[in-house]
């Protein structure tokens, strides 16, 4: 009996509830062949954090991908998994590079 | 272990959680020349009264009421309860964060921004909404960060 507990609590903890916070989308462009995508996370516990800077990390990894073209039909995704008592915020980008 | 406690429970009163609730990307155009930086805060405080009105229930029973100059009736304890819903009920409603009593404060933000960029072309524009939470009360935060093209 103790061991079905012990396990109910480890596929409990393991399992993430995922709850979507925000989406948007820019204008999507004609040409659509080269697709890229970038993500950027933290970790909180009982959701105390002192801090948001994780979004800059997606920006930046999108303009890594993309560096002299011009980026369009970005698509944001900014979503939270709850674990036990543990938070995972997450910002994921995807968009179109052009380049001329 | 009481100075510990103290000590803790201080920090932990100063210190603010972080918030985030909304984050948008905008196209970002390398193509045109260097980026630079910009960014534009605004903030405002954010206050839940229903909470504050709990927490002064727990403190001193019926002080809110004593402030407002209202009598307390027999119930004690529970018209300070009352209130508490009351507030609840007149700020019930779909909302992203503390209520603001102040429905502007995020106006001018595009005229700061481009402020900040003399040749006003403006790329790569997260508009950001989060907050700075201690309890009930907060600092209800609008960030707008991109990037100017020289």
């Amino acid at each position: 009996m103790s061991r079905l507990f012990i396990v109910l609590l480890t596929l409990m903890s393991l399992s993430g509830c995922v709850s979507l916070n925000s989406l948007s989308l820019t204008q999507v462009p004609k040409d659509r062949s080269h697709l890229i995508s970038a993500s950027a996370y933290d970790w909180v516990f009982l959701g105390l954090t002192s801090q948001n800077y994780f979004v800059e990390e997606a920006i930046n990894k999108l303009k890594i991908q993309c560096q002299g073209g011009k980026l369009t039909g970005i698509l944001t995704k900014h979503q939270t998994t709850a674990y036990l008592l543990v938070f995972k915020r997450e910002v994921v980008a995807s968009g179109y590079c052009q380049k001329s | 272990m009481y100075k510990l406690l103290v000590a803790t429970t201080v920090l932990v009163l100063l210190s603010a959680c972080a918030r985030l609730d909304h984050v948008q990307i905008s196209d970002i155009d390398q193509s045109q020349g260097p980026l630079i930086p910009i960014s534009v805060k605004v903030s405002e405080a954010g206050i839940d009264l229903s909470a504050l009105a709990g927490i002064a229930d727990k403190v001193k029973p019926n002080m809110l009421l004593e402030k407002l100059h209202i009598p307390a009736g027999n119930g004690g304890s529970n018209d300070s309860e009352n209130l508490a819903t009351l507030l609840a009920l007149i700020n019930m409603g779909p909302r992203t964060g503390n209520p603001v009593y102040d429905d502007s404060y995020a106006q001018d933000v595009l005229m700061q921004l481009y402020v900040q960029c003399p040749s006003g072309k403006i790329t790569g524009l997260r508009s950001i909404r989060e907050a700075d939470s201690y309890g009930p009360v907060s600092g209800e935060v609008v960030r707008l960060d991109a990037y100017c093209i020289q």
